[in-house]
């Protein structure tokens, strides 16, 4: 186990087991206190959502084939939204988290421009909700006001939440106690999170060893993220081996 | 009153009475014109006033579009603030005479142009009522210091530079205008201009430090000058997460497409001042011939650097990049917009310009440099936001952009907030300097060359010591 | 007002003594001459040695070219830019430039042999447009298979011809004076060039709007050469580099060693031709002031296209970086930012030094031996990259260091040897000084005192 400022906090996606469910999508935002995105939202263009499905569709009709990736904030290590910030209101902290500091924020959603994977969010109106919602907001997420960026923290909450009790019980934090909300609503586990400097951690596990399947979002802007992303396997690929194995054993 | 002395120049007596008439009298338009421009410049305050209390969301700004008409606006008046130094000390610096009559204008287009400038910033961010921590940073109680690296940092630093410059530089040029002013009225106004003329009596001493004092703050400006549309152009060339921003040619770009509006905004303002207090025989179509041949050689180099930006973009053939040019270029309503951004920017003005007739048809060049920055506007948009607005690798992302009527007013209060300063500075302080009006007159003469009278200029040495 | 009271250099007013005095030069030759011309005739020989060396030892190996293009580029951007100076000052239609225009136009004509003899095997060494069936990033898009090829020799070619063309079209008075006032030979060329100029009005109307348009053509001919050959020859082969200000910093050094050439000729003019009262402290005062200014433009290109790079610390951003700045030339670089920007601004940034003879002789010399760094800063790292290279996305093997052999070093002395050569045979022929520009300045120039101050009445024709 790696001490706390030495961690690096990260994820890796499994875009193979995805099946676009959007149950992440519906825990961020209710865990993070994000505002409902109503038909005006849409209309607009400015719905809010830390973690979005991103959906493509491979091939012809009829042989297509819907391919999902959810995509976040991917806390680049070199984060082409941090220098263009005047106010210092989103860096990089020592858990390698790229923060976003909600008071220093002026709104000059320069940091947005910057950011080549658009998962910053701009609070064009006060955030509201229906009254019989507003007693099921988390009381440990703040909510943002009207004139300031957002976007996915990692659910730093919990994150701050499972050092502390780890720490209370003094003891070191385990691998897999700290769990986003995406990763928990995840049906097909495609989502892991943990400390990618600690070598045993199943996201330093995942990210090493099917080095084959690896990739990172727009390798060529070079952000260096820390959420990895597993390619889908193409069963076309595999369909043709499948069947010389076959032939084989007869 | 006589006109001309016995040498055929304008006389004094005439020069002050005429360039003074805007400010010892009023002219009749002067009242009516203000109360309108006044009537706008507050209802554009009641609406910024609106939007801080309920937010960004009356723009039509969305994501992935986060900058839209305030930035370019922002840009614009950047760009219009390049006429006053690229006149006065530029063409100080190379001795270009017919500068004289302009340079008050220019300066003052270049100071009003950039206060407006500095107001964009705190119209566009999320929450102005904040921006106290960019302008006075220095907090430290919090430990927190302003980010040098965010060219938006920069950007304030570069243009309040450039505005204590100008504004300096300004008033070195009003010193010997302001002792006029000083001898021609009484009571209250006396006082102000008595503090304002600094003790000025016009020996040979003060003028040479007046003189000393301009020629420092021309060459001192010069890095300044280059630098506040270079930092500009920053905000949006460091950035390579764009398309169509992350180009090397930007700076030079941007400031050569700066002085294209800005010297064209002084043309604009050349003849409003012109027709507005009857300045003909001060403002002369010689001058608008000479801005013009000064506007075709900026144009052209311009015209340049844009086909040196579009090669460019292509040159990678990366397919977001060519994407994104095809929507600017082709795409409705860009198509459009580029079309007209082309036609106005170079290919009506420019070649209207090669004829002398059009260069001293005053009413003519009013028009052209109108289009001008008509196109020099789009430029800007068209920069920006098709950038943003990009068919970006996230189909999920994207978005188009149309300016809400709240930014259009906006841009619109800009221009009256603009003219409005202007003209209650035109009460105050001449709009063309009287003392540089007076020294084109002594240093002028004309010698005879054959058969032909040809106009002479003098100009002075540098000092040498000798010995 | 009165005419020359204080002992200010001024050229005579009689245009009879201007005549004599300014073809003086082109006759009398020093033995010293003699000597440096040989000197330079044998070095040119080697150059050409050199060049023939090169290609038969490292024909198939591009990578060891970068000299080569690194020399070609500084000739003909140098020699190219020096008629920038009389150029601009005829589109402002400013005097002061009248005694060094023709130096301008001569050296913008001498380095067309070397240009043409040095860009044949290099553009035999340029990898091809399609490699592998697939196009290479090039400015020439889907243009056919032999453009760059092509179109870089046709550039240098008018170029060579727009060079030519000015000198010939602004010597043309000069010509007509050779043919009625020499002997021998020199008649013979002054008749043949002089093509019946005997300076009617219309003759010189002619001759301005010539010039004008021989002016207008050669600044966009230069501007488009620098833009095809800068890029064709080290932008687009190294992958990943997009630098949209590159041909435009590329062409703003040439000028800036055009101003330098322009300088020191006129200081040797002045120094050995006892030229003056032509070439007086008005004319190095203005051409420092020239030469600070085209520095500063230097520097501020250079520098929006590296605080770009250096923000965007994208793959081909760093990748930028490592070739041309901290890679394999990074000493050349810290020289080339000294020579060319560093001491040359820190020098003629005082009014002392601008406003004086040797002090912009020095600066020049210094941003002269800049641009010569620059080029092979910017040459030779982008020849090395292994061809193989081409199609990637950004560079991702950085080159060692290349350092000159003993055919580059042959051929660095050669060419520009045979350059100077070229400008001494020239000035053997046509006066340095254009006669006609001397006394046209005369006529609209005059020093003159007005109350305490010295000064001159310029006269400004329309």
């Amino acid at each position: 186990m790696v001490t706390e400022d030495k961690r690096s906090w990260g994820m890796v996606i499994d875009t193979d087991k995805c099946n676009g469910c959007s149950g992440c999508v519906t825990a961020c935002q209710v865990e993070n206190n994000i505002p409902l995105n109503d038909q005006n939202k849409f209309e607009r263009g400015r719905v809010m959502s830390w973690i979005r499905i991103e959906r493509y569709w491979e091939g012809e009709f009829p042989d297509v084939k819907a391919r999902f990736i959810p995509i976040l904030c991917q806390h680049c290590a070199n984060a082409p939204c941090e220098p263009v910030c005047p106010v210092y209101a989103t860096y990089h902290n020592d858990e390698g988290l790229n923060i976003q500091v909600y008071n220093r924020c002026v709104g000059t959603r320069y940091c947005a421009n910057g950011c080549p994977y658009i998962v910053r969010f701009f609070n064009y109106w006060e955030p509201a909700w229906p009254e019989d919602l507003r007693n099921h907001l988390n009381p440990d997420v703040t909510i943002r006001s009207r004139g300031i960026m957002e976007k996915c923290s990692f659910c730093i909450q919990r994150i701050k939440r499972g050092s502390r009790k780890a720490k209370e019980e003094n003891r070191e934090l385990q691998d897999g106690e700290i769990k986003p909300a995406c990763q928990e609503a995840c049906s097909t586990n495609a989502i892991v999170f943990g400390d990618l400097n600690d070598p045993n951690s199943e996201v330093s596990k995942l990210s090493k060893s099917e080095s084959d399947r690896k990739y990172t979002l727009m390798p060529q802007l070079n952000t260096d993220p820390n959420v990895v992303y597993l390619a889908t396997i193409d069963p076309l690929k595999y369909k043709d081996l499948g069947e010389k194995a076959k032939s084989n054993e007869h | 009153m006589q006109q001309r002395d016995n040498q055929n120049r304008l006389s004094q007596e005439y020069t002050n009475r005429v360039l003074l008439n805007g400010t010892l009298s009023t002219p009749r338009w002067w009242y009516p014109l203000v109360s309108v421009l006044l009537f706008f410049v507050v209802i554009g305050f009641i609406l910024f006033g609106i939007q801080i209390k309920y937010g960004l969301g009356v723009t039509g700004l969305n994501r992935p579009v986060y900058w839209g008409l305030y930035i370019t606006t922002f840009v614009f008046w950047v760009g219009i603030s390049h006429a006053g130094i690229m006149i006065s000390a530029i063409l100080r610096i190379t001795q270009a005479e017919w500068r004289r009559p302009v340079t008050r204008a220019a300066e003052i287009l270049t100071i009003f142009s950039l206060a407006t400038a500095l107001v964009f910033p705190l119209i566009h961010a999320g929450r102005t009522w904040r921006i106290v921590y960019w302008l006075i940073p220095y907090d430290a109680a919090r430990g927190i210091w302003p980010n040098i690296r965010s060219p938006l940092f920069m950007d304030p630093i570069a243009i309040s530079t450039y505005l204590t410059g100008s504004t300096l530089f300004l008033f070195v040029a009003l010193i010997p205008d302001l002792a006029v002013l000083r001898d021609r009225t009484t009571g209250f106004r006396k006082g102000f201009y008595t503090i304002l003329a600094l003790g000025w009596r016009g020996n040979p001493r003060q003028w040479k430090m007046q003189v000393v004092g301009g020629i420092l703050l021309s060459a001192l400006m010069l890095p300044i000058f280059v630098s506040v549309h270079s930092i500009v152009s920053w905000d949006f060339a460091v950035t390579p997460a764009v398309e169509g921003w992350h180009s090397t040619i930007f700076a030079p770009y941007f400031v050569i497409g700066a002085v294209h509006s800005g010297v064209s905004a002084v043309v604009t303002m050349m003849a409003l001042m012109r027709w507005g207090w009857g300045w003909n025989d001060f403002i002369r179509p010689e001058h608008f011939d000479a801005l013009a041949r000064l506007l075709t050689v900026v144009a052209t180099a311009w015209l340049g650097f844009t086909f040196l930006e579009l090669l460019f973009a292509l040159y990678g053939l990366d397919a977001p990049e060519i994407a994104l040019r095809e929507m600017q270029i082709f795409q409705y309503p860009w198509n459009l917009l580029f079309l007209t951004f082309l036609l106005t920017g170079y290919i009506l003005p420019v070649p209207m310009w090669l004829f002398k007739r059009v260069r001293t048809n005053i009413a003519l060049m009013f028009w052209s440099s109108i289009l001008v920055n008509i196109g020099m506007w789009l430029e800007r948009f068209l920069i920006i936001v098709p950038g943003l607005a990009r068919k970006s690798p996230f189909v999920f992302t994207w978005e188009a952009y149309s300016p809400s009527w709240f930014e259009w007013y906006v841009l619109f209060w800009s221009f009256c907030w603009v003219t409005l300063l202007m003209l209650l500075f035109s009460r105050v302080f001449p709009l063309v300097p009287l003392f540089e009006q007076k020294e084109s007159e002594v240093f002028s003469d004309s010698i005879k060359i054959g058969r032909a009278t040809v106009p002479t200029i003098f100009r002075e040495e540098e000092e040498e010591e000798e010995d | 007002m009165s005419t020359n009271e204080h002992h200010m250099e001024w050229p005579p007013s009689d245009p009879k003594v201007v005549k004599e005095e300014l073809f003086s030069s082109t006759k009398k030759g020093s033995s010293s001459l003699k000597t440096i011309s040989k000197f330079l005739g044998v070095l040119s020989v080697l150059g050409l040695v050199g060049l023939i060396g090169k290609f038969l030892i490292d024909g198939g190996d591009q990578t060891q070219w970068g000299y080569v293009a690194a020399i070609l580029a500084f000739i003909f951007s140098v020699t190219g830019g020096a008629p920038m100076v009389a150029i601009a000052p005829f589109i402002a239609k400013a005097n002061w430039a009248r005694p060094i225009s023709r130096m301008a136009h001569v050296i913008g004509a001498s380095a067309v042999i070397v240009n043409i003899i040095i860009m044949i095997p290099l553009l035999w060494m340029l990898p091809p447009l399609v490699v592998e069936g697939a196009r290479r990033r090039s400015i020439w898009f889907e243009a056919p298979v032999y453009s760059p090829h092509f179109w870089d020799f046709l550039s240098l070619i008018m170029l060579a011809i727009a060079g030519l063309g000015l000198l010939y079209v602004s010597a043309l008075p000069d010509f007509a004076i050779m043919r009625d006032n020499s002997e021998g030979f020199r008649k013979k060329i002054g008749k043949f060039l002089a093509g019946g100029f005997v300076g009617s009005t219309v003759q010189w109307s002619t001759l301005r709007m010539r010039v004008g348009v021989m002016s207008t053509l050669y600044f966009f001919i230069y501007i488009f050469v620098h833009v095809v050959i800068s890029i064709d020859f080290s932008l687009s082969m190294v992958p990943g580099w997009r630098d949209a200000i590159y041909p435009m910093a590329h062409a703003m050094g040439g000028i800036q060693g055009g101003v330098a050439l322009v300088i020191i000729l006129a200081w040797i003019m002045r120094k050995y031709g006892n030229y003056e009262n032509y070439l007086n402290i008005n004319v190095f005062w203005a051409l420092g002031r020239l030469m600070f200014a085209t520095s500063l433009m230097w520097i501020y290109f250079f520098y929006s296209a590296f605080i770009v790079f250096w923000y965007g610390k994208s793959m081909s951003d760093n990748a930028w970086l490592d070739l041309l700045i901290r890679g394999p030339m990074v000493y050349v670089f810290i020289l080339g930012m000294l020579f060319s920007f560093v001491f040359p601004w820190w020098w003629l940034i005082w009014n002392k030094v601008r406003n004086s003879i040797n002090g912009p002789v020095i600066g020049a010399f210094i941003a002269l031996i800049g641009v010569f760094f620059e080029r092979i800063r910017i040459y030779v790292p982008a020849w090395s990259v292994d061809p193989k290279l081409i199609h990637d996305k950004w560079l991702t093997v950085i080159p060692g260091t290349l350092y000159p052999d003993i055919w580059d070093i042959l051929l660095i002395l050669g060419s520009i040897s045979f350059v100077v050569l070229t400008v001494i045979f020239i000035s053997r022929i046509i006066p340095f000084i254009g006669v006609w520009e001397v006394q046209q300045f005369n006529l609209l120039a005059k020093p003159v005192k007005y109350i305490k101050a010295h000064g001159i009445r310029v006269a400004k024709p329309d």
